[in-house]
């Protein structure tokens, strides 16, 4: 997809002011994060799951090429053939080829995040291969030519109305009504011959086993198996993260994404592919290559954004993000949106084009507290925020305040001073009435609400009081 | 591309620790996994059976129960749920023996699968009480698509084979690449979507309903 997270602000001052987003994204966060919260209550043994899931992350991390090479041996041993890709256009270069030598015109698709991460959309678009969303949040956003808004749920900005008009205008047996059920009918019928006419089959992976050498992704739409079985080939591309040392440790993870998810206890459908089609099999593939891509997540090992690459793309941290929740997934724009996006744009792209997204963040963290696997991510934040600082990213008035700020706090009395007379000014400025209505230089503030007027005394001198009593 | 492979295994070996000896690795790996206990969903109240039917039959995964005493009883109840859902008397059958032996006076029978099939029955494999799954493997006469195509998946599971966690299931499988099979689907009730407004909908491309006939255990 076309990045441009450096136009955030503009894109969230529009994002901001869209009645029919405001409508969807309060549909759906809020079902979603009341269907977590549920699912979490039932299952007490939550934290120690999520324990054991950092501490998994963390070991295969640690022992990545370890774990690499065992993948590979074992994926080879099952008859698949694996590739190496360090970058997005290596590794678009390699679908195209394996593409153009079978000579394949269509191509179905099942949602993954790191197709959309490498451009293979693009790729496949002017490779001449005619690319075939499966998943129903894809195949509505690949017919409204939008790029996803989530990374669970890439078409969350649409709301029913919007996905009925548009399946009238593109289905060829569109729904006489705008049920949500019927408008699911309404794609499936769409898609069911798609399917089995495919020359290629392209899946993502949500996991790779070392011992056993499998790819696995899961769904509960069920596209990724009629997406991978009736074509003569599948690809599948996937970052070099996702590999776990075996099934039974693959179990944590399952259990706590579908939780994190979608507030379900499983996904409906979790498949291990094992390689092409065997000799006798009823149906299969010929053809199984596996992508492995790199695009900057080495450079993560190691360093104080290497917790990152323990994500398992759950979507919870952007459902429970105050800003996510109110600008959507465009306006970061990047394939990556809400907190983990803020962390992992800035990295695939650079800290200066994606500047202001480490800064679209209350650092409430909400995010970090229903990450399954635990990432620090208001931490990373603030250290993405102070490295845009040392290298001078930060815009002038900002870093101006910043220093000032950073010189007064570090002078205890003088701080104590200042902050004491600002809550007098606004407590005279509020002349009583409790709220601010406008303040100088604030409008951003004080345009959609008011200020509360501060307490009587900064915290130090209520403290101090206090004590004295 | 065996050069882009060599530069991302010495760019991950340049910022990772210095690596222990493999066996060190193993062991360190099962380790973190040695007391499951802790982190499965514990059901001590229930059994296998019963909780693998609770779950099927939950709301989030929509599955309907039927049961028989033995695999003989198995075509007289795939008629019965047939009829009760006005569907013709007629469905896609997995080739394998077990059931290809039966006795399907009464209802039409075919091995191929259909892109608009109504009806397919296959064989469970495994199953998960926790979850309420079943698992299916592929093979010579397990083709995939039958779990996959049809509108009504009616599954036949034996009672015996319903493990209590999903490590119990994998633990049975082998952790080499030649004991698995080339697909090993984990299916836990109908196919489903909550892509629009996040609001459940059943029989997104799979299975709009899903019906296990559980055979006692002997
Ligand atoms: S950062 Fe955590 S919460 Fe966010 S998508 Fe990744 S795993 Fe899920």
């Amino acid at each position: 997809m076309k990045q441009s997270p450096h136009l955030f602000k503009e894109n969230a001052k529009r994002a901001l002011s869209d009645p029919t987003l405001k409508t969807a994204l309060r549909r759906t966060t809020g079902l979603l994060r009341r269907r977590r919260a549920q699912v979490i209550a039932d299952y007490p043994e939550y934290a120690a799951a999520r324990e054991a899931a950092e501490k998994i992350k963390d070991h295969t991390l640690e022992n990545l090429a370890h774990y690499l090479e065992m993948f590979e041996a074992n994926a080879l041993g099952s008859g698949a053939q694996v590739h190496w890709a360090a970058t997005p256009d290596q590794a678009t270069d390699i679908v195209v080829d394996i593409c153009k030598a079978e000579g394949a015109r269509t191509a179905t698709r099942v949602k993954s995040m790191l197709g959309e991460e490498i451009g293979l959309p693009e790729a496949l678009a002017r490779a001449g291969v005619k690319r075939i969303e499966t998943d129903l949040a894809e195949h509505i956003i690949q017919l409204a030519d939008d790029p996803p808004s989530h990374i669970v749920m890439p078409a969350m900005h649409k709301t029913h109305e919007q996905v009925a008009e548009l399946f009238r205008a593109k289905h060829a047996d569109p729904a006489a009504t705008d049920h949500i059920a019927a408008l699911v009918e309404s794609a499936r019928r769409e898609l069911r011959q798609k399917f089995l006419d495919a020359d290629i089959g392209i899946s993502g992976a949500n996991f790779l086993i070392a011992d056993t050498g499998s790819v696995v992704a899961i769904t509960n739409e069920g596209d990724a198996e009629l997406t991978t079985t009736p074509p003569k080939t599948h690809i599948v591309t996937v970052g070099i993260e996702k590999i776990v040392p075996s099934m039974a440790h693959a179990t944590v993870f399952l259990r706590l994404l579908a939780r994190a998810a979608i507030g379900a206890e499983i996904t409906q459908y979790t498949t291990f592919f094992n390689g092409p089609k065997r000799q006798g099999d009823a149906d299969g593939p010929e053809n199984m290559h596996i992508v492995l891509v790199d695009n900057h997540r080495t450079e993560m090992l190691g360093g104080f954004l290497q917790p990152m690459l323990r994500c398992i793309r759950c979507g919870a941290c952007m459902n429970h993000c105050p800003v996510y929740s109110a600008v959507g997934g465009h306006a970061y724009g990047a394939v990556y949106p809400g907190p983990m996006g803020s962390v992992l744009t800035p990295v695939m792209s650079s800290l200066q084009e994606a500047g202001d997204l480490p800064n679209a963040c209350t650092l409430n963290g909400r995010c970090q507290e229903v990450c399954p696997v635990n990432i620090p991510l208001p931490d990373m934040l603030r250290s993405l925020r102070v490295r845009q600082f040392d290298r001078k990213l930060t815009p002038g008035m900002a870093r101006i305040a910043l220093k000032l700020w950073g010189w007064l706090a570090a002078r205890p009395r003088l701080y104590r001073l200042g902050a004491g007379a600002g809550v007098l000014a606004l407590r005279l400025w509020a002349r009583g009435r409790g709220r601010i209505r406008r303040v100088p230089h604030a409008a951003g503030w004080t345009r959609h609400r008011d200020l509360p007027a501060p307490e009587k005394g900064t915290f130090m001198q209520q403290y101090a009081r206090k004590k004295r009593r | 591309m065996s050069s882009a492979r060599d530069s991302i295994l010495n760019a991950v070996r340049a910022r990772t620790p210095a690596p222990g000896v493999h066996g060190d690795i193993g062991k360190a790996a099962a380790a973190l996994i040695a007391t499951p206990s802790r982190y499965q969903p514990q059901f001590d109240q229930q059994g296998n059976l019963e909780r693998f039917i609770a779950k099927a039959t939950s709301e989030r995964v929509t599955a309907s129960i039927g049961r028989v005493a033995t695999v003989e009883a198995v075509p007289a109840e795939v008629a019965r749920y047939l009829k009760d859902c006005r569907l013709a008397p007629s469905l896609a059958l997995q080739p394998r023996e077990e059931l290809t032996g039966l006795n399907w006076t009464g209802l039409e029978t075919h091995p191929g699968i259909a892109a608009d099939e109504p009806a397919a029955l296959t064989i469970a494999d495994l199953a998960i009480a926790e979850t309420g799954s079943v698992v299916l493997r592929s093979g010579p006469d397990a083709p995939v698509l039958m779990n996959f195509l049809p509108l009504h998946h009616i599954v036949v599971l034996h009672e015996e084979l319903i493990h209590r966690h999903l490590e119990d299931v994998f633990g049975l499988l082998g952790d080499g690449p030649a004991e698995q099979p080339r697909n090993l689907c984990i299916v836990t009730g109908t196919s489903g979507t909550a892509d629009i407004e996040a609001v459940n909908v059943r029989g997104a491309h799979g299975p709009r309903f899903m019906h296990v006939v559980i055979v006692d255990k002997p």
